[in-house]
């Protein structure tokens, strides 16, 4: 399962979600297991059957207002009922002050208090979109991501057919590359969002040249950092026997990650031209989104024809 | 070279799906595969060409094979036709 340690939190969205902390560093030892948040107000209230004690708590106005109405004797209590959960760490909105009770009793019990200045309902929106984001369940496959005509192509096949050509034949067409060799996929949304494995920058390996960086050799315009994945492409070798899309009538689909994108088994043979043909696949998908369906179109066309040519043909046997 | 006379038996006609079956039929066969009708004559193995045929019901076509498996395709199409290509 996928974890990240209130530290490792801490330090990298301090600026994002203005946090301070208010308790000892060493509180931030935790982690984080859950993309969820819980407000703990029925927790402190003394409800604590049903406490979702391992997600982050956030504290607004009327939690902290609620704890400071309390007597000094029954907040200690309280407080120290709902720390004996094993709290990764709670969050403060709104740079709101606390009890010093609650300071000293999280500091003694190991639970960080991070303050916030951002409002409750903002924070809440950031660090769940954060927090999903973060979770969301992700793989890295073998493949190339491309950026045509706005539709993300994840280009895939056996090492050496040429995806790294195609990606680099694509971006001299303007076309841009999100990332080559490598794709980080991750499920955000029901939609497959695509980005490199690193941030060292768009490389690629062209080969018998080496290392190339697409960014620097054909300018800012012909990359991107992450893309959503509409079609995968599998480029495979030709075969005279391979049962090919001829009329496009019927889709394939791939599955990533439980997510169904349409993939297209696309043969390459030398002197073909499979740019082209990856950018005719993107402005049919485009097509197709856009409600026209050139295949089904055709094949319309077609069926009228042979109706009125077999009816016409009925009535001259009739005469 | 084989030549051979077949009628479009299925009541729909040689709309996508057969047309499809047709050129991967022929498409498995090394030999030319050409289809005659009025006086269109077009390669068998092409999708486009054999739905721009719009054969209906009832009409004639001309199937040529040739090549040194053109036998085995000819009777292939044969069969398929009169299948009526699994349709009514």
């Amino acid at each position: 399962m996928k974890k990240i340690s209130v530290k490792e939190f801490f330090q990298t969205k301090k600026k994002d979600f203005s946090l301070s902390l208010i308790t000892r560093p060493t509180t931030l030892d935790k982690d984080i297991t859950s993309e969820y948040l819980n407000r703990p107000g029925l927790a402190f209230s003394g409800y604590l059957e049903r406490f979702s004690y391992q997600r982050i708590q956030v504290l607004g106005e009327t939690e902290i207002s609620y704890l400071q109405s309390l007597k000094d004797e029954e907040l200690y209590n309280i407080i120290k009922e709902v720390f004996v959960y094993d709290i990764p760490c709670l969050i403060i909105t709104k740079g709101l002050s606390i009890p010093s009770q609650m300071e000293f009793l999280a500091n003694e019990m190991n639970i960080a208090i991070l303050s916030s200045r951002i409002p409750t309902e903002k924070l809440y929106q950031h660090l769940r979109k954060y927090l999903s984001d973060y979770f969301a369940p992700s793989k890295t496959i073998h493949g190339t991501l491309v950026d045509v005509y706005g539709v993300g192509i994840l280009l895939t096949g056996k090492s050496g057919i040429g995806k790294s050509e195609c990606a680099l034949d694509l971006v001299e067409r303007g076309q841009r590359l999100v990332t080559d060799d490598a794709v980080k996929i991750t499920v955000i949304d029901e939609m497959l969002m695509g980005t490199s494995t690193n941030d060292y920058g768009h490389f690629m390996e062209v080969r018998g040249v080496g290392l190339i960086d697409a960014a620097k050799m054909f300018g800012i315009q012909a990359v991107r950092r992450n893309k959503r994945m509409d079609v995968q492409i599998e480029l495979m070798p030709w075969k005279d026997n391979m049962d090919y899309e001829r009329l496009g009538l019927s889709d394939n689909f791939a599955e990533i990650l439980g997510v169904r994108i349409p993939i297209i088994y696309l043969p390459v043979s030398p002197g073909k031209n499979v740019s082209v043909i990856i950018e005719v696949v993107a402005l049919n998908y485009i097509l197709k989104r856009y409600g026209y369906d050139a295949a089904y179109e055709y094949t319309q066309k077609l069926q009228e024809d042979l109706k009125k040519k077999s009816s016409m043909r009925n009535s001259e046997i009739e005469k | 070279m084989i030549r051979k006379r077949i009628m479009i038996a299925n009541k729909l006609g040689m709309h996508a799906r057969p047309a499809t079956l047709v050129v991967k039929a022929a498409t498995k066969y090394r030999s030319e595969f050409k289809i005659l009708k009025d006086d269109m004559e077009i390669n068998g193995k092409s999708i486009m060409g054999v739905m721009t045929l719009a054969a209906e019901f009832g009409s004639e076509l001309e199937l040529v094979a040739d090549g040194v498996d053109e036998e085995y395709l000819i009777k292939e199409m044969e069969e398929l036709f009169a299948s009526k290509f699994g349709e009514e």
